[in-house]
């Protein structure tokens, strides 16, 4: 097996309506990957650096590297940001990774961040749309909630009322946050809770959606000749695929399916020469409850309309035969957009050193991070093995 | 022989939304929405023609008729403006007849922002509403007879009165559009026009994620007429119009075709509740609530995504079909925005009386 790269240290912030603001955030996220390295990192060897982040609220879209560089004590080292919309995590994974093998800098660090509640709640709905379409579907009334529920009614009409499959999503991945101490919620939820909540957009409701969440992440790669060096245990990176959309979904042939998904699913288990039985958990892009049940069908793992009674099965539980999102995922742990896919890979390096607690997954071995931006206009899916 | 023009349509258009069985302009209309729909439905057949079209706008129109019917037309016209009077409707049939030269369009809309309370009677015009008539040259001299104009009476009036009295079967083709309730008598009408939150919100500048003049102005052939291309080397369509293939990557075989507006097929829908809509949306949904959105199947397999209106949001459902409407979008740096929406055909999408269809 070819391990493409290795990550050898890895931050996280909570996630959640914070004080802090974006500086604070990186820097916090970024101290805690240099040590968290098992036998230190020094800040000289990182002699490249991405930035994952959308910019949201607008205060520093531009140039923000900088400040990474500034706020991670690396001024002067190059650092590009990376932007997809909420894939801009593991887009940026990706950058660091085809750095590592062009051989310039022994470590690569890749930070994503995002502060999203300090705006008002018109810039708070303004920001939100600018992943979108803005010619068609922004300008019919449509922001992403009302994307992603144009796709569940499509899902619906195609393979029947999956509204109890949703609550389901919502409530394991609830059940999961409850137990992640950096989780904007910690509060489980029932099926007939989500069920009963007010609709958002027919037929998503209040807990069918994600949370806008303030929060960083940050990761500290290096090759796997080097990886040693650092770690007894490193995570190594054997894949990362990805692949673009249609940015309106009008322009897809089909809503009920992520072709940007399937493109990067195909390519990255090609590439690693995996298969799908070899995965043991999915860290998967649930922004909204019927992403996850997308997810899981554009991966590869069932086939279209399976997904639902896959979940109501109870496979995809912590404790099932395929866990997905043992964190919470996007629902509860949250979604500061630039920090999400970068925070999806800090879960996966806990779980694949057996180091995440309370959530621990048995037996993992293989794990699989899915990122995607928008409603499917990018998406990044990776995976990681030890030893 | 000598070509003259002559009336070969008359298509009226009348809201939808009725307090008491009498048209009511909705939220989202104006005098140029409604002089479009039926101007678009006077011209229906005739999208491949080529060559200018003369537009009469008689009335009291927002600006944008300036430049609207051409982007809604695809093609040149030379628009004229004069009062909505029904003596100034007889003198431009008139000088129409008398001229030769390409196809005329003479439209008329009343919107009685300033009047919502006329009082409605069958042969007076009330509320809101439009008619435009198709004039084109032809040979067969068919005098159209529109009676004596009386004074003090409206375009529209003497137009209701020509097509509820029968008259019009003389005309030639007449074709009248969304008059399932013609207007009665009695009654006091409610006109749902501009709120103040809107006409303060038209002046709000946007912050960004929005589409600036120009390009708004560079969709339109898309957002208007549903302007796709078909490309002659790989057989498939794209839309909106990008002036490339989006399957080939090929510019230099494009044909330009025009999706029909009518008859969609509703792919997907969903209803936004209040707190779920883009800012843009703010105003309207303080005034009236949530609203559906649908992805609608035009032909050829061509999608676009629309907002409904017209129609209780909650009840539409895949596999329902719906019209669209030219209406007003958002307002937005001083203008309003106008785009297509959906109209359920249940609801009051429908284009044809019963006996109206030529």
């Amino acid at each position: 097996m070819t391990h493409r790269a290795a990550i050898v240290g890895a931050g996280h912030t909570p996630f959640g309506s914070l004080d802090s603001g974006p500086r604070a955030l990186v820097r916090s996220a970024v101290r805690g990957a240099f040590a968290s390295v098992d036998r230190g990192a020094e800040r000289r060897d990182v002699h490249e650096a991405f930035l994952a982040t959308l910019g949201f609220g607008g205060h520093q879209i531009g140039n923000a590297a900088a400040a990474l560089a500034e706020e991670a004590g690396l001024v002067g080292v190059p650092v590009t940001r990376v932007e997809n919309a909420c894939a801009s995590g593991a887009f940026a994974l990706r950058s660091a990774v085809a750095s590592l093998s062009s051989g310039v800098s022994p470590l690569v660090l890749v930070t994503g961040v995002e502060k999203m509640t300090d705006v008002t709640n018109a810039r708070r709905r303004y920001w939100l749309g600018v992943s979108g379409d803005t010619e068609w579907e922004r300008s019919a009334g449509l922001t992403f909630a009302g994307v992603y529920a144009l796709i569940a009614s499509r899902y619906f009409a195609e393979h029947g009322d999956a509204s109890e499959a949703l609550a389901e999503v919502a409530s394991k991945n609830h059940e999961n946050g409850a137990l992640n101490p950096n989780a904007h919620f910690h509060r489980k939820v029932t099926r007939e809770e989500v069920r009963a909540a007010p609709r958002v957009a027919r037929p998503l409701g209040l807990f069918d959606c994600c949370p806008v969440s303030d929060g960083a992440a940050a990761l500290l790669l290096t090759t796997p000749e080097l990886a040693h060096r650092f770690t007894d245990t490193p995570v190594y990176v054997d894949a990362t695929g990805a692949g673009t959309d249609f940015l309106a979904v009008q322009e897809r042939p089909e809503l009920t399916r992520f072709r940007a998904t399937h493109l990067a699913a195909h390519e990255a288990f090609r590439s690693a020469g995996w298969n799908r039985s070899d995965v043991s958990l999915l860290e998967v892009h649930d922004c909204f409850t019927i992403a996850e049940l997308l997810a899981l069908e554009d991966l590869g793992f069932v086939g279209p309309g399976e997904a639902a009674a896959l979940t109501l099965s109870g496979a995809t539980r912590r404790d099932g035969r395929l866990p997905v999102n043992p964190d919470g995922g996007l629902k509860a742990k949250g979604h500061p957009i630039g920090a999400t896919g970068v925070s999806q890979v800090y879960e996966v390096f806990l779980q694949l050193r057996g180091q995440a607690g309370q959530r621990q997954v048995a037996h993992a071995e293989h794990a699989l991070a899915h990122n995607v931006g928008g409603a499917g206009a990018t998406a990044a899916v990776s995976l990681f093995s030890v030893g | 022989m000598r070509s003259v023009r002559r009336v070969v349509r008359v298509a009226a258009y009348f809201p939808a939304q009725s307090s008491d069985g009498r048209p009511v302009a909705a939220r989202d209309e104006d005098a140029f929405t409604l002089a479009a729909t039926a101007a678009e439905r006077a011209w229906s057949g005739r999208r491949e023609e080529p060559g200018p079209v003369l537009v009469h706008a008689l009335g009291d129109f927002p600006e944008v008729v300036e430049w609207g019917f051409s982007a809604l037309l695809g093609r040149e016209t030379v628009v004229s403006r004069a009062p909505g009077s029904a003596v100034q409707l007889a003198k431009t049939l008139e000088e129409l007849e008398k001229g030769e030269g390409g196809p005329a369009i003479l439209v008329t809309a009343e919107f009685p922002e300033r009047a919502p309370s006329m009082p409605p009677t069958k042969s007076s015009s009330s509320g809101a509403g439009a008619v435009a008539y198709l004039l084109a040259p032809t040979e067969e001299a068919r005098p159209f007879h529109l009676g004596k104009p009386t004074a003090g009476r409206t375009a529209l009036s003497a137009t209701l009165h020509l097509v509820g009295s029968g008259d019009a079967g003389a005309s030639g083709t007449v074709f009248v559009g969304d008059w399932d309730r013609p207007p009665e008598s009695g009654g006091s009408g409610e006109l749902k026009a501009l709120g103040s939150e809107e006409a303060e919100d038209l002046h709000r500048v946007s912050e960004g994620a929005y589409i600036p003049r120009a390009r708004y102005l560079e969709n339109l052939p898309s957002r208007w007429r549903f302007l796709a291309e078909t490309c002659e080397a790989c057989h498939r369509t794209t839309f909106p119009s990008r002036r490339v293939c989006r399957h080939c990557g090929r510019a230099d075989a494009l044909t330009p075709v025009e999706l029909p507006y009518e008859g969609g097929r509703v792919v997907a829908v969903t209803t936004v509740s209040a707190g779920g809509q883009p800012t843009e949306f703010d105003a309207q949904v303080a005034a009236s609530g949530p609203y559906d959105v649908a992805l609608v199947e035009l032909a050829r397999g061509m999608r676009v995504t629309l907002q409904v209106t017209d129609s209780t949001p909650g009840k539409l459902r895949v596999g329902d079909h719906v019209n669209t409407f030219l209406r007003r979008l958002y307002p937005m740096e001083g203008e309003w925005r106008y785009g297509r929406k959906a109209v359920p055909i249940s609801t009051g999408g429908s284009t044809s009386r019963p006996g109206g269809v030529p």
